[in-house]
């Protein structure tokens, strides 16, 4: 897992619950800059989920992204390939637009959402786009040192996230994360 | 050939962890709480147990997104990705 790339871009679905995150700011520990398209923004409504992105945009941690006519055009497209598609759960303009301007602008593209995640797998041309959900974030930010790991609980943070948010990983991810943080982080190998 | 197999497999991992989720939502799920909501509501909160689909749920329930994933916190519905 690369962390050479220095921005991402967030959707909604990934703010409001990550905002509910006791340790939220992490987030700025593998990111220059987090941007949140403008079609983002208008849907986020809760006074904890405004009062965190507008604090740290006045920080310039969070930065306000305004999708061009091609972004956006490209992004109605998409959502029409995905509906050709009913495997994959709807997708709407916010992550759309994400999509869009993570395959454009080369952004890690921050989402929890199931249908935006599938879409970057499935569908022709999104293959290349890099999506994180918390799970990747919390990972990126123990591989890079960036936190304290206790090798007796090596997931407690991604404990402590899913009872804040009540968010739970796959199991079969949980474990993963697991024997790697023990790999790199508490044996050295 | 090659890429629809790999297609194929991702999709089957997709499948096979939706079933998993969609038992999970069932499990943890609050049914006193979400039988106690106006139709509307209730229905779209058993939409998303089953479907994992918060976009049309939300739609479904007649609320924001963000308002729904409080809903879905309320009915102890998880999120599973």
């Amino acid at each position: 897992m690369s962390v050479e790339r220095q921005f991402a871009i967030a959707d909604t679905c990934f703010l409001i619950d990550w905002a509910r995150y006791r340790d939220r700011d992490l987030l700025f520990k593998i990111f220059n800059a987090v941007f949140v398209p403008e079609s983002v923004l208008r849907e986020i409504k809760s006074e904890a989920t405004v009062s965190w992105v507008a604090s740290k945009l006045a920080e310039n941690r969070l930065a306000l992204y305004t999708e061009t006519e091609d972004e956006l055009e490209e992004a109605r497209r998409l959502i029409e390939m995905s509906r050709r598609n009913p495997r994959i759960p709807s997708i709407d303009l916010p992550e759309a637009v994400c999509l869009s301007i993570g395959r454009r602008r080369g952004y890690i593209v921050l989402t929890e959402n199931k249908g935006a995640i599938m879409a970057s797998e499935l569908l022709e041309g999104y293959r290349s786009v890099t999506v994180w959900r918390a799970l990747e974030i919390l990972l990126a930010v123990h591989l890079a040192g960036e936190v304290e790991v206790n090798c007796n609980n090596p997931i407690k943070r991604f404990m402590e996230y899913q009872e804040d948010t009540l968010h739970i990983f796959p199991h079969r991810d949980l474990i993963e994360v697991k024997h790697r943080i023990e790999r790199i982080r508490c044996r050295g190998e | 050939m090659k890429e629809s197999g790999a297609e194929e497999n991702r999709l089957r991992k997709w499948l096979e962890e939706e079933e998993e989720a969609r038992r999970i939502r069932r499990e943890m799920a609050d049914w006193d709480y979400i039988n106690k909501q106006p139709p509307r509501i209730r229905e779209a909160l058993k939409y998303y147990i089953e479907t994992g689909d918060i976009r049309r749920a939300s739609k479904l329930a007649g609320l924001e997104i963000e308002e729904f994933r409080e809903m879905l916190r309320k009915a102890r519905i998880p999120i599973i990705v």
